[in-house]
Order: structure tokens, then sequence, then C-alpha cells
């Protein structure tokens, strides 16, 4: 049982369910198409694949343009996505395939487990104490370390744990120390079968992984970071207290960004803009400037893409708060003994001259890449994808959500790169050919 | 009239639900600095707001009470201001009637996005209540008043 | 009374609990009046923190919680629900924001912020003593629509609304439909030609007997409120009789001498005052500008069947559940004189060009000359350092990039010269940027505090400015054309329907959603929309994706005939009331009329009686009342004032 709505998978005896509306992908676009429908009356089942809804969003420091908390806007969303009587949650589930039945769809859906009771777990988190297993924290990108059996973050929804089986020594303490004795390493992974009238498919994006652009040296050099570890550095559910750089715990006084990493860019095999880096950049810097008043921070850049509502003004603010532009691309990162890094750039406003620059961490601005699982959904009649491996939009501007096979539609990043607001306003679009649709099967 | 050193004035602000109030979030969120002896009471509009609350504020102890007005932006009246301005006067003259200075009630309009101009309208009229001093100790009389005793 | 109150005091992480001693402010609370139950929280809106409050609520009997935490306007409704969720009244919760108005404004000083914590925590605990159970109560809602402009936005929005259900009146301005993409010929990303989709979408239309769709129409009032609203709409008269002779009218037409400039074409052309928008429009019967027209006698009886001066001006009254605003954009007009446009010969706008493109057959010809060399100005009335325009308009990198492919496609040998600030084709419109620089077209990076000079020298067009990417060198070009990438601004007469609706308008003046993240599409105003350019600079994918957003919010809110408001109105005690008409003339929404009242039966009196449905409870009839008759209901006398109190009580 995923959450303490009324019809939960585990209460309705057979593994036979039927909705009106499977969305997949439990972000942002996700529960705002949920929501969307559930207030509409409809039945909806959300299949998230992680072991908590909530996305990337939830957990990014402020959002541009208006700087709000993110996790404070998204908190709300998620928790009434949870609560609503009209959605039910799969959580660390996956769906296998989807095929035409009749005039509706057949979905099979594995929910993976989680070694953990749902309906027991109290989120205590004793059983996180006692684990002596210690790994990476992917919800902190790596930055920090988690326990094997653990739970996911702080604002998860559900917030419970989960054995991370794959490290787990199978050593037994997590179990002996539960009060409750939710866990369970005999539970099994279960299989369901839905029938729903239509699909909206939110799976969201990946984002570039920066090891692949070598020049830079992330991965190789310590103070080389990721824009993700960066937002998680300035989250208010921050890992550490401060901005510190990784090499020696130290505060930076000398930011560079990288923009495009892995965006406009030949040579990983992405050739588009990732519409969103420039702006969360510019977003960083400001927060930075902030968090560190005696920082410098510099963006290295080929063109600011500050194109939405209120976006080059803040650009401009960015500019007027002392940020540093330069427009220059940045050909290789090389490592000081001291840790810091030097930056030899293609000066544009000079010339296209090579250029030298100190800094003592170093953010890779990193692009988005389509999430691949989609294609993985439809194995008898396999949804078009456009030729970056984004859901295909069939009719681009007159319905944008509409994807190739009928009944299906996507929303937020599933088809191309978006920021929060044009994610959300597509989620709303994807909502309506949603509802629409189903109207019309009557 | 007497300076009190580390006189530190109390302000009661009425914040408007959907327009003043957030313009306040909004200087904390970016966190610009103001007198923390600022207090904040939300109502629906600031054209709502009763006199005799105001006269409660000052008979309790608070320096000035200053009106964060809906202006322009209001999203009940486009006369909001006249509305909210109309019922500030009327406000002062009770006080006078009471020997309450009337310099200790203020309006402005404070819109959704103005953090920096609200801390700017604190540290004025922060200014402004030092100099006129701890209410406890006020000794305003009504110039009419004092008139009519001579 | 409530005598028993939980409190929960929130770290938000650290948010406060960095700069707030929580775990004092607790300790004080604890001792307040009617407090059984105080605790801190690490994250109060956490599920799991939700989950402890219903059980505390449940176990403790409680009757009335505090949350202090983050905004109300965060979290009033998380906290209520989770009051609801434990069978309490969700009006006897109230939220203390110690963190946007405590700990964030005063990271300075952190011993007072704990202290103005305290104080608005009391204050808080206080007023929730006095808070009463309120149940919401429900209207009744017309499962109707009227939305205002038939661009593609607003088409595509009624066709969306219907198909929900929704019944729709769609109403346009002009006499014609399709808004500004009919007028761009091929357009980015598909290279559909905007004048087809149009069409299609005026079939759609025609389809649903959902849409009612009226052209010539405007409104000119709007009353009422959410669910009920009452619409007054102008149609002016096209002139032409019903299903006249359309061969007739051709004849007529043909026959008919006066030119005048024809806008669709943004004045590259002259049209007849007897019209239509392009050979292809829709409706496609003509209309006559009757202002410009000064036909004789003799014209008039010969085409009496077809031609009917006469006809007047129609109101329809219309009564609708919402109202979504479609109206759109103006295409930037540069001042004349801006980068030489009307002064040297040769400079258009990028609409123009779009025109020209579509207008020209072979070969691109301007003036009499032929078009090889192009030079394109970008950030035209847009990201203006001087002029009001901050804001970058988002599509005309693109369509610049666009025609400038067209222009290849189609006319040979066409250069373009393109002088840029920075290239705004985010996303997958890269490959577009990508294409033409491969094709052959030239960029050139200039400084916006040293614009370009376009001017005529010497009887020839040329265009003088710095090239950053070249060392700032100053770099001169003659083209044949130079066209201004002119960027979008609010329309010019959208300030008229903001006033009718009162709908607000940002900084940059184009009507302002709610929140940019939360609620993109709605309006301070309950029941009112925006959606498409009206709401700021968008390509057509973009203007769609958001007016399909706004059929969404539209339809879930009036599909189920009724609407759930909020109790917060007003009360008038009846013992108080004198009726002096003091808040019926106040009341900006005519909600207070007059009642007798006779409790006993015995002779009544004359008092004031609130329209339930449609008091906002803005409260602005409670200062007036002589008697202090008025209570807003959820900030009553004993509410604020024991506020106040709370507010101002030593520590
Ligand atoms: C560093 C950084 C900073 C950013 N800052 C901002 C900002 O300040 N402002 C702004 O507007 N935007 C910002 N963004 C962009 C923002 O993150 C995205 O616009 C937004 O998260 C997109 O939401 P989504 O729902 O489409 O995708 P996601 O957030 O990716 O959500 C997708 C969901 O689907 C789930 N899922 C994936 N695959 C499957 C599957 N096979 N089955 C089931 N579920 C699946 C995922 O687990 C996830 O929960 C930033 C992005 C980055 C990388
Ligand atoms: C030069 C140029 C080229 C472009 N090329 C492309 C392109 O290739 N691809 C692309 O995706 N986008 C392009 N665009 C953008 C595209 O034109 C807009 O996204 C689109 O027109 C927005 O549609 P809309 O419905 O919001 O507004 P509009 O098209 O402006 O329609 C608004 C409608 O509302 C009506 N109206 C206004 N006020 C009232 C009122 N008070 N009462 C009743 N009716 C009213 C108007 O008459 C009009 O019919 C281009 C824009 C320009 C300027
Ligand atoms: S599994 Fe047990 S020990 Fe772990 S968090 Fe849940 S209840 Fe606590
Ligand atoms: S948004 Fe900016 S940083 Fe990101 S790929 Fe586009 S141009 Fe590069
Ligand atoms: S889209 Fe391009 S041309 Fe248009 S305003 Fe923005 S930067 Fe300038
Ligand atoms: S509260 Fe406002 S809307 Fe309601 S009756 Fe009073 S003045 Fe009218």
């Amino acid at each position: 049982m995923m959450n303490n709505n009324m019809n939960s998978p585990e209460q309705i005896s057979t593994n036979k369910l039927e909705y009106d509306v499977l969305v997949i992908g439990g972000g942002i676009a996700g529960q705002e198409a949920s929501l969307n429908l559930a207030n509409n009356g409809f039945k909806v089942l959300m299949v998230e694949k992680d072991l908590s809804i909530g996305g990337k969003m939830i957990h990014l420091s402020k959002v541009f343009p208006t700087l709000d908390c993110s996790a404070c806007i998204a908190t709300p969303k998620i928790s009434e996505t949870a609560r609503n009587p009209n959605i039910t949650i799969m959580t660390y589930s996956e769906v296998e395939d989807i095929k035409r039945n009749g005039n509706g769809l057949k979905a099979m859906v594995i929910e993976k487990p989680r070694y953990v009771k749902a309906d027991l777990c109290t989120g205590c988190p004793i059983c996180e104490e006692k684990c002596p297993v210690v790994v990476e924290d992917e919800y902190n990108y790596g930055l920090t370390g988690r326990k094997a059996a653990f739970i996911p973050f702080d604002l998860a929804s559900p917030r419970i744990a989960a054995i991370d089986i794959e490290n787990c020594t199978l050593c037994g303490a997590c179990e002996r120390a539960c009060p409750p004795n939710a866990i369970d390493f005999s539970m099994e992974k279960k299989e369901f079968e839905l029938s729903v009238k239509s699909v909206i498919i939110a799976t969201g994006f990946e984002l570039f992984p920066a090891e692949k652009k070598k020049e830079y040296g992330f991965g190789q050099f310590k103070n080389v970071i990721h824009s993700m570890q960066m937002d998680r550095l300035l989250a208010p559910t921050r890992p550490f207290n401060n901005v510190l750089r990784p090499s020696d715990g130290r505060m930076p006084d000398n930011i560079a960004y990288v923009l495009c990493t892995g965006s406009r860019d030949l040579s990983v095999g992405n050739p588009i803009c990732s519409q969103i880096c420039c702006m969360y950049s510019i977003k960083q810097a400001q927060l930075l400037l902030g968090a560190l008043p005696m920082t410098d921070v510099t963006i290295y850049y080929i063109d600011i893409r500050a194109f939405g509502k209120g976006f080059d003004e803040f650009y401009e603010q960015g500019k007027s708060m002392g940020v540093e532009f330069i427009k220059g691309k940045i050909a290789k990162i090389e490592e000081k003994e001291n840790g810091n890094l030097t930056l030899k750039y293609e000066d544009f406003e000079n010339g296209g001259k090579t250029v030298e620059a100190d800094h003592d961490l170093v953010v890779l601005s990193v692009g988005i890449l389509p999430n691949k699982d989609v294609s993985g959904f439809f194995k008898s009649e396999p949804i078009a994808l456009d030729i970056h491996q984004y859901v295909k939009q069939e009719d681009e501007l007159m319905s944008p959500a509409k994807t190739s096979i009928e009944g299906v539609f996507v929303a937020g990043t599933s088809s191309g790169p978006m920021d929060i607001p044009d994610s959300i306003l597509s989620a709303g679009a994807a909502s309506a050919e949603a509802a629409a649709f189903i109207r019309s099967l009557k | 009239m007497e300076q009190e050193k580390d006189f530190v004035p109390k302000i009661l602000v009425f914040s408007t639900d959907k327009i003043s109030d957030p313009g306040i979030d909004l200087a904390g969120q970016q966190h610009i600095h103001y007198s923390p002896s600022v207090y904040f009471i939300i109502v629906p509009c600031s054209a709502g707001v009763k006199p005799r609350w105001i006269l409660r504020a000052f008979n309790k102890g608070f320096d000035g009470v200053f009106v964060a007005a809906d202006g322009t932006d209001c999203p009940f009246s486009a006369d909001c201001s006249e509305k909210t301005g109309k019922l500030v006067a009327y406000s002062q003259e009770l006080m006078k009637k009471e020997g309450v200075n009337p310099a200790r009630l203020k309006m402005a309009a404070v819109c959704s996005v103005c953090a920096l101009p609200f801390s700017n309208h604190m540290k004025n009229f922060s200014k402004a209540l030092s100099g006129l001093g701890n209410i406890q100790s006020e000794k305003y009389i009504d110039p009419e008043e004092k008139e009519k005793q001579k | 009374m409530k005598e028993k109150i939980g409190v929960y005091i929130c770290h938000c992480g650290g948010n406060i609990s960095d700069y707030v001693d929580v775990e004092k402010v607790r300790d004080v609370v604890e001792k307040e009046e009617g407090v059984v139950l105080s605790k801190t929280t690490m994250f109060a809106c956490a599920d799991s923190a939700q989950k402890e409050i219903v059980n505390d609520i449940k176990e403790n009997n409680l009757d009335a919680i505090v949350v202090a935490s983050c905004s109300p306007k965060l979290h009033l409704s998380t906290f209520r629900n989770v009051a609801e969720r434990a069978g309490l009244n969700p009006y006897n919760y109230v939220q203390a924001n110690i963190r946007e108005q405590c700990s964030w404004a005063h990271t300075d000083k952190p011993k007072e912020a704990t202290e103005k914590a305290i104080r608005i925590v009391r204050a808080c605990v206080g007023r929730v003593r006095y808070s009463e159970a309120l149940e919401p109560f429900t209207i009744p809602a017309a499962n109707i629509a009227l939305i205002i402009g038939a661009g593609v936005a607003g088409m595509r929005s009624a066709i969306s609304l219907a198909d929900m259900g929704t019944h729709v009146y769609l109403i346009e301005k002009s006499h014609f439909i399709g808004g500004r993409v009919a007028q761009m010929g091929e357009l980015f990303s598909t290279d559909e030609k905007g004048e087809e989709i149009i069409s299609d979408l005026y079939d759609e239309i025609k389809k649903r007997d959902k849409i009612q769709l009226f052209t010539g129409a405007e409104v000119v009032s709007v009353s009422g409120s959410v669910g009920d609203y009452k619409a007054q709409i102008n149609i002016r008269p096209r002139y032409i009789v019903p299903d006249c002779d359309m061969n007739k009218l051709k004849e007529a037409i043909a026959e008919c001498k006066t030119e005048i400039p024809d806008e669709f074409n943004f004045g590259l052309t002259q049209k007849k005052v007897i019209y239509k928008a392009y050979e292809n429009c829709r409706p496609e019967i003509p209309a006559i500008e009757k202002d410009r027209f000064n036909p004789d006698q003799k014209f008039l009886e010969k085409y009496k069947d077809c031609i009917d001066l006469e006809q007047k001006t129609e109101t329809l009254n219309v009564n609708t559940g919402t109202v979504i605003l479609s109206t759109g954009f103006d295409p930037y007009e540069p001042e004349d004189g801006e980068y030489g446009y009307k002064k040297a010969e040769n400079v258009i706008t990028l609409q123009q060009l779009k025109r020209l493109i579509e207008l020209s057959n072979g070969k691109l010809e301007y003036n009499n000359r032929e078009i090889k060399n192009i030079v394109y100005v970008y950030c035209v009335g847009s990201r203006q350092k001087e002029g009001e325009n901050k804001y970058c308009s988002r599509y005309c990198c693109t369509a610049a990039i666009h025609a400038a492919l067209l222009c290849r496609k189609k006319f040979d040998s066409v250069r373009g010269f393109h002088l840029y600030r920075d290239i705004r084709t985010y996303g997958k419109h890269e490959l577009l940027f990508d294409e033409v620089s491969r094709q052959g077209d030239i960029f050139f990076r200039f400084n916006e505090d040293e614009s370009p000079v376009v001017e005529t020298a010497n009887g020839k067009l040329q265009v003088k400015f710095r090239d950053i990417l070249t060392n700032n060198e100053e770099v001169a070009i003659e083209p044949d054309l130079v066209v201004l990438v002119t960027g979008m601004i609010p329309r010019k007469d959208s300030s008229t329907v903001a006033g009718i609706l009162k709908t607000p308008v940002g900084s940059d003046k184009f009507f302002n959603e709610v929140h940019p993240k939360l609620r993109p599409v709605e309006t301070v105003i309950d029941g009112m929309y925006i959606c498409g350019t009206c709401q700021g600079p968008k390509n057509i994918t973009e203007s769609i994706t958001s007016s399909l957003s706004a059929a969404a919010k539209s339809n879930s809110l009036i599909n189920k005939g009724e609407i759930e408001l909020e109790p917060t109105i007003i009360r008038i005690d009846p013992e108080a009331c004198e009726w002096c008409d003091k808040c019926a003339e106040i009341c900006p929404f005519d909600s207070i009329t007059k009642t007798e009242y006779s409790p006993d039966g015995q002779k009544g009196k004359t008092i004031a009686l609130v329209n339930e449905s449609t008091c906002k409870g803005c409260g602005m009839c409670a200062p007036v009342c002589p008697t202090d008759a008025i209570d807003i209901i959820g900030y009553t006398n004993n509410e604020i004032e024991s506020m106040i109190d709370g507010l101002i009580k030593e520590v």
C-alpha cells in the first residue's frame, strides 16, 4: 500500500485494476496532470519509478525567475496529489508494456519490492541508524552518503524506509531494530494488470552525464561539480550548512560556470539547447552572491537564453548584482596542485583568442537528455520518438500533447527541454486532451 | 520631545492577504532586513481595517500603526486607496481626541513585489516614531483643543 | 472559546531554526492559556508530520491548532486539510508566519527574531481561541465559458472546452477569425501554413454545436461573479446582407474603387473598403469599413440586395460561468527613424517580411528592387535599455532565422546577415540556427550600448556597427533590405479589456497570472483565465499549450454545475444595525441590500442584508458602520483584538 488512499492496489484482492487514466511519472508535470484530471472526476493511477514522487523539482534550491523556494512550492502539490481521493500512487513501480485493448489500453505494471512494509513503517528512522553500510546518496547527487536501509530524503512522499538490496549485506541489524517489524526480506515483486482509457507520459528528463565531456574533468578533478549538485548545496534541505568545495571543505571565493555542458555540442551527440541551464545558472549565481558575499562568480556562455516572462529582467538583475558574464567557449579544464582549476577558453569578444583563467570551483551547467525508458513502454505498438529521442509531438502546433498513439499524451520534459512553468502548462494541456479523449469514448 | 536611547518603536502593520502581505513575504524571501519590532496582522483588504483596532493598538502600547494598503492593485475595488485614506483620516481624528499624535498612524501602498520599498517605509517610519518617542510618554494635545482651552 | 489547542513550531529544515530558537518559542507558548500540546517539528508540511498532527488531534481531542511555519500563502490549505482529515473544522486552524516575516527578515538578529516569533505565535494562539467552525457553501455555476479573442489560442481553447462538455461563446473583435497566425505564412517548426491552420480550426469549430462564434464582437461590460458572470457583447455589422448572392457581391467589390491600406499585409498593399481579410479567410463573407466608404446612391441602389449600410450594432447578453482572455499581442511597430524605419529606404519589419515572402513569386522584390542581401537587426522593441520593454520577446530569434531559411528556400541566393545580441533559438529550435549558419548566413554580435546605425548614404542603404566577435571592428554592409526583428507588445486596446474585466497587468503590461508556477493561467479574479500571447510573448505551440491548460482549469471549476465558496464573508448583527446605508454604498460588489427584521413577529425595523454568493469578504463595509454591526468572519473584533494583545504582551 503506497499511500493512505482508500483504493490502494493491495486492498483490491485481484491484481487486475481499472482506472480512467494512467499517469507515468510523478514529477511536477505528472502531478499537475493527475490533479487536473482528478479534480475533473477521473480516476487516476500514477506510476512512479522512484521510491518517492516529486521528480527533480523537490530537490532544487530556489527557482527562477521569482526565486521562491522550490520545495515550498513542490511539497503542497505533492501532498495534494498524495491525498486526492481520485489518485492512487504506486511508487517504486515500472510499466512493462502497454497494449491496445478494444477502445482502451491495457498496461502491465511491476511493483518492485522495497523490503519494508509500507503500511507498518513509521519512518522513525531507527533502521537507518543501525545499518552499517554506507553508499553514495543519489538524492544528493553523490555529495553525501546514505545507508543501505534508508529513508530516501526528508521531503519524500511516502516518507518511509526502503532497503537497497544491491548494497545490503543482509546483516539483519535493521530487521532486529525496527520497532513495528516493518522490514521483510522475503518481499517479492508484484505484477498488476491495468485497464485504462488514456495514458499520460510524464517521465521527465535525464541529466547529461558530466563525465562524458572528458575535457572538463568531472569525476577526475574534485572541484569540478555539476549544477544539480550546486542546487543541492544551495537548497534549504542542503547536505551541509554552507557551500563548500569538495577537495578541502573550504568556502570557494572564485566560482566559474560552464554553460552548455553537454548541450549545443555535436561532439557529445546533443546538438540542441537545453533551454533551462542559462537561467538556472544565473539563479545559482545570484544565490551564491547572497550566501557567500565575498565570492566572485563568472559565467562562461555562448548566448544567454533568458527568453521567458521576467527572465531577461532576471539576467539584468544578475549583472547588476555583480555576476560576471564572459562570452567564451571552454576548451579544456586543468587541475592545479592546490585543487584550483585553470580554464582554457576561446574568448569570443577578443577575436577568439585562447585565454586562461583560474577558479577555485567550477560548476558544469549540464544539459538535459531524453528519458529513454519511454520506448520500453510500448512493445507491440512502438511510440514515435523525434530525432533526439524525445516523445514525438504528432501535431506540434495545434495539439502539442498528442503522441503517435491514440489516447496517449505527453506532459513536461518527456517531449523536450522545458522549465517548470512550461512543464506545468504542458501538463495542463495533456490533461485537457485526455479528458476530451475519454469523453469521446462514451 | 525626549529622545530615549535604545528606543525601538513597536509598529503594527495591517497587511492584506493578496497584495501587500506577499510583498512583505518577498522582503523576507530576499532576506531584506527591517526592524524586528514590526508585527503584522493580515486582513482581506486595507479598506477593511476598523478604526477601533487601530485605537486598540495604541492603547495597548504600540508606538505606531502602518496600513500597508492595496493601492491600485486592490483585487476588490479601484478606489481602495481612497477608501483606505478615509478610514485612516477618520482614525486620526479619533486618535487626536484620545491624545495620540496622528503622525503615529501612516498608510502607504505596498504592492506584491514591493519588498525593498516596504523595508524603506519601515526604516523611515521607525525613525519618525523614534522622534515622537515611546507611546507611554505621549503628551500629544490636539492643537484645536488647546485653542479651545485658551 | 477553544480550550484544547495544539501548537506546532517548524524548523523548516533550518530556514527558521537557524535564526529562531524554536525550542524556546515552544517553552513559552506551552504556558499560554488554552494550549494543551506544543511541539517542534523538522518539516511541518512533510507527510509524516501531517500524520502526526492528525493523530495528535484525534488522541488529545484538540479543538484548535496553530502551526508556526512559513507564510500562509504556501501552506494554509495544507494544514486546513490536515485539520479536516482529523475531523477538526479547517477554520479552527491558524497559521503563524515565522519564516518570511520573522526568521528570514531578521537573519541578522536571532535574539530579537526569537522574541518576535514568540509574540507572533502567542497572538495566533489568542486568535485561534476565538476561531469559529465554518462550513463552505456552494453556489450554482453555469457550465459555460466566454472566450474573448479568436486567435489560435482562443479557438483551440474553445474546441477543447467543447470536447470536455462545456458550452462556449467565442467572440472575436475583428470580422475574421484567426488572429496573427494567418498573417505569418509558413511557420516554424513544422512549415505548416498559417492560413491552413486557421481554416482547419474554423472547420473544427463549426462541427461543434457547443461553440457559438461571434465575429465583429466585443465585450462592453461584465458583471457578476464566478459561476454566474453576465456579459454584454456588442456585435458590429458587416453591412453585407445575410445569404446574399456572392457573385453579385463580387461584382460590387470589383466596381468599388475606394482603397485603404491593408493592415493584413502591414501596409505593404492596399485593399478595397469592401474586403476580405485574405482570400481564404474565415468566415468567407466580406465586410465593409463603413467609415471609409462613400458610395454614391446609384451604387447602393444597384447592390441593395448585397449591401445594407443601415445595419445596426446588435447587443447580446450572455450568462457564463468563466471567462477566458485570449486577446493576443501586437507586433512592435518601430518609431519613425528607429534603425532608419520609415526614414531610410527599404527598412521593414519582420512581420512585413513574412507578408512579402507570401506576396512574392519566384523573386523577392521590394520597392522594385530585387533582394539579394538582407540585414536582420534583432531585439528591436525588446530588451530595451532605455525604452519600456525590458523583456525578451521569445519568439523572434527563431522566427527571424526561420524567415531567413524560407528566403533561401524560396528565392535564389538570398543571403542573410544577422546582427544580434544573443541568439535565443532555445531547445530544439537550435537546429534552425545550425541550419542557417551551415547554409552560409553570417552572424555578427553587437553591444547593447552601441546599436547598429541604419541610413541611406549616397543613395545607398547602409548598416554600420561594431562586431564584438571580431575585436569590436567597425563593419559596414550595404544590403538590399533591412529587416527589423520586432518583438511582441501588449495589444494597444488591451487596457480597455483590462478595464472592463478588472484583470491586472504586470510591469511588462501583459496580463498577469497569479503565480507563474502554481497558477500560470489564472488571474486574481475567480473564474477568469488568461492564455496565449496576451499573458506574455509565446510561439504558437506555447500559446496552444497555455490555452489548453486554461481550458482544463476552467472546465474543472464549472463542470459540476456548482462551485464551493469560502465562508469568510461578512455578518451583520441585526440587533446593532440601524440601516444607514453606508455599507451598501461602499460595497464594490453591490452585495448589500435592505430587509425587514422582526425577530419576535412584532413590528420590525429595516436592516442591512448581505448577498452571500457575491460578497467577497473584502470587509470594506465594516469600518464605515457607525454602530459596528458588521463583523468580517474570520477577522472578528475578538480575533483581531486578541492578536493585537498577544503581539504587544511582554515576553
Ligand atoms: C540543476 C537544475 C536546476 C533547475 N532549476 C530550475 C529553476 O530554477 N526553475 C525552473 O523553472 N526549472 C528549473 N529546472 C528544470 C526543472 O527541473 C524541470 O523543468 C522539471 O523538473 C521538469 O519536470 P518533469 O515532471 O517534466 O520531470 P522530472 O522532474 O524529471 O520528473 C519525472 C518523474 O518521472 C519519474 N520517472 C522517470 N522514468 C520513469 C519510468 N520509467 N516510470 C515511472 N516513472 C518514471 C521520475 O522518477 C520523476 O519522478 C532545473 C533543472 C536542473 C537540472
Ligand atoms: C512576425 C511574426 C512571425 C511569427 N512566426 C511564427 C512561427 O513561424 N511559428 C510560431 O509558432 N509562432 C510564430 N509567431 C507567433 C504567433 O503569431 C503567436 O504565437 C500567435 O499568434 C499567438 O496567438 P494568440 O491567439 O495568442 O494571439 P493572436 O494571434 O494575436 O490572436 C488574438 C485574437 O484576439 C482578438 N482580440 C483582441 N482583442 C479582442 C477583444 N477585445 N475582443 C475580442 N477579440 C479580441 C484579435 O482580433 C485576434 O484575432 C510569429 C509572430 C510574429 C509577429
Ligand atoms: S523500517 Fe522500521 S526502523 Fe526503518 S524507518 Fe520504518 S519503522 Fe523505522
Ligand atoms: S539554455 Fe543556455 S546553457 Fe543551456 S544549452 Fe541553451 S544556451 Fe546553453
Ligand atoms: S527572442 Fe531574440 S530577437 Fe527576440 S527579443 Fe529575445 S533575444 Fe531579442
Ligand atoms: S465584505 Fe466587501 S463584498 Fe462583502 S458586503 Fe462588505 S463591502 Fe461588500
